[in-house]
């Protein structure tokens, strides 16, 4: 009898359960067009052709940013202000404007793949069979999570370090020295952005469980994501010109709402509930 | 011969989803080597009773036990010695067989050598090498069906929980997968639930039935003391050399102690209330110009005890809403 890895509910986290359900996933995604074309085309065009674009344009312009920056607070304008007249609407744009598209990416791609690892089991009829193996539903989560949290951050780091190269080398005849990343950007990609796909990975959970397949996760997920995104486009810029401690801040409350709801996502992913929607 | 074991011992099990209650105090036991056929329409309470059991759903209210443990605080202490088949294969589309097959290897804690080792094996035992490293997406019914029953089989599980495992396959496959569980009971000590609309296979391997309807246990226990308290008819078949003419038929319908005579192919089927009443019928038979060659009493298979069981339940409740619109 080949003796199972796991001893009842009282053992802690089965990391090899965990890797095997992970293992699997990750296996299933990087096999699905479907996922992978959307996880990998919008980042290109948002984290790459979209800020190179602005940027190569930006190049070539001598705006005279002062009325624009003038409707904003002194204290929030002072880091372009400070710098020569050619390279504020550089810096402004790839420095600050384009910031916002980091949060959307992690934001998608985990809603995406979160949609995929739950709801998906249901649409694919696998949901069961999984529910009958000896593995916990904590670690079954645990594993979900990280199948959809996992590649988010990669889009979004990796994505980040595609941007800086193109984003200075654009940048470059203006500027001439490397100008990202900063500090208040390793803020961002570091702390925020996992934050952000944090959040959007509860979100989708959570109306994962109540729903039968991804279409269905996906058009609820995203009527309540959708005002996230809206949210990050509307405040990132401010926040960063806000400064570092602000915006690690704003890192903090975001990693705690993440926090609240994965912790109840996880409380409602119990075996008992999951078989009763089957 | 020793001392039964039992390996499911379930008292007052009760479960009621927003729908409905799906399954109604339900009180069984399984030994083990023994093949539990539970029986019924959809709706019945069959997939419920088996979720519950194996600790997949949490009962309202009841107890049991499975395999001495606990099925809702030991939960994956059993999953890990039962096997499961469930109703849909719940096979992975997007993987090879094999990889379905490892998959849930590594779950049960195998090395990945080790899953994929056992079950090539069983792919191999129910004709399904060939496909091993095919993506189980352009299988049919009956190829899916055999990789899970290679999958719930890959730990050799003490207990099986088989959900209506030959629908889809073919009747070679049927065969092949009957003589199987038969053989994992009979040779290997394995105990089986069988949740099956097919009669037949049912009747080939359980040695009890339980037959539920609208999640309430209606009858348990094996086919013969089933037959002995539903059956009180007694069937002959006789044999007249061709199908019974409408003269001989309305001779051994006239006498009082039959019940019902309906012509077959070599002559005709009886029920009487005994077997005390055959020679009359013979007589019968003889008076009305046929030639007996011969009379063989048929004892209830287990499709005559469901439907006399099912007409039970339906006269039940018929008597049930009548009296509820009875002022």
């Amino acid at each position: 009898m080949t003796s199972a890895p796991t001893g009842g509910r009282k053992a802690g986290t089965n990391w090899s359960a965990v890797r095997a359900v992970l293992r699997k996933d990750l296996q299933a995604v990087s096999r699905s067009k479907a996922v992978i074309l959307p996880m990998l085309v919008v980042p290109v065009v948002l984290l790459v052709i979209l800020p190179a674009s602005i940027g190569y344009a930006a190049n070539d312009r001598e705006l005279r940013l002062n009325r624009f920056l003038d409707l904003l607070p002194t204290e929030l304008t002072r880091p372009i202000l400070g710098l020569p007249a050619q390279e504020q609407l550089v810096v402004l744009v790839l420095g600050y404007l384009v910031a916002p598209l980091f949060l959307i990416v992690p934001l998608m791609v985990s809603a995406v793949l979160a949609g995929d690892a739950f709801a998906g089991e249901k649409e694919r009829k696998t949901l069961e069979s999984l529910l009958h193996l000896p593995v916990r539903d904590r670690d079954v989560y645990i594993a979900k999570l990280l199948v959809a949290f996992l590649p988010s951050v990669a889009v979004s780091w990796i994505g980040f370090a595609i941007y800086s190269v193109v984003a200075n080398a654009v940048a470059w005849p203006v500027m001439h020295r490397v100008f990202v990343p900063t500090r208040l950007w390793a803020i961002l990609i570091l702390w925020i952005a996992p934050g952000v796909a944090a959040v959007g990975l509860g979100i989708m959970v959570r109306v994962s469980i109540r729903v039968s397949n991804t279409q269905e996760a996906q058009q609820l997920g995203g009527a309540v994501v959708l005002p996230l995104v809206i949210l990050a486009v509307s405040q990132t810029t401010g926040l960063m010109l806000a400064g570092a401690m602000p915006t690690f801040v704003a890192g903090c409350i975001i990693w705690a709402i993440a926090a609240w709801l994965n912790i109840r996502g996880a409380r409602a992913f119990t075996r008992d509930r999951m078989a009763a929607r089957l | 011969m020793g001392a039964r074991e039992r390996v499911i011992d379930c008292e007052e099990l009760t479960r009621s989803f927003p729908s409905g209650v799906a399954l109604d105090r339900l009180t069984l036991d399984v030994d083990r080597g023994e093949v539990l056929a539970l029986l019924g329409p959809n709706g019945a309470g069959k997939t419920t009773t088996m979720r519950l059991l194996n600790g997949v759903l949490v009962p309202d209210s009841g107890r049991a036990t499975v395999l001495g443990l606990d099925p809702w605080t030991d939960g994956d202490d059993l999953r890990s010695r039962t096997g499961v088949l469930t109703e849909n294969a719940g096979l992975d589309e997007r993987f090879t067989a094999l990889e379905n097959l490892e998959f849930v290897g590594r779950l049960r804690g195998m090395s990945g050598d080790e899953a994929r080792r056992r079950g090539g094996e069983l792919l191999e035992r129910f004709g399904m090498s060939h496909r091993a490293d095919v993506k189980v997406q352009g299988f049919s019914t009956g190829q899916r069906k055999r990789v899970a029953l290679a999958r719930a089989l890959l730990h050799d599980p003490e207990l099986l929980f088989l959900d209506e495992p030959t629908s889809g396959l073919d009747p070679a496959a049927t065969r092949d997968v009957v003589d199987l569980i038969g053989s994992l009971a009979s040779d290997h000590g394995r105990t089986v639930v069988l949740c099956t609309h097919f009669l037949g296979e049912a009747g080939k391997l359980a040695s009890r039935m339980a037959v539920l309807f609208q999640g309430v246990l209606h009858a348990f226990g094996t086919p013969d003391a089933l037959a002995a308290e539903l059956w009180t008819a007694f069937e002959v078949q006789l044999d007249l050399g061709g199908e019974a003419p409408r003269e001989v038929l309305a001779a051994v319908s006239a006498l009082d102690a039959v019940q019902q005579a309906v012509p077959t192919t070599r002559g005709a089927l009886v029920r009487t209330t005994g077997r005390d009443d055959v020679p009359a019928v013979v007589a019968a038979c003889v008076g009305a110009g046929a030639s007996v060659y011969g009379v063989a009493p048929r004892d209830p298979n287990l499709e005559d005890l469901y439907f006399a069981i099912e007409a039970k339940v339906g006269a039940q409740a018929a008597v049930g809403t009548g009296a509820e619109v009875t002022p």
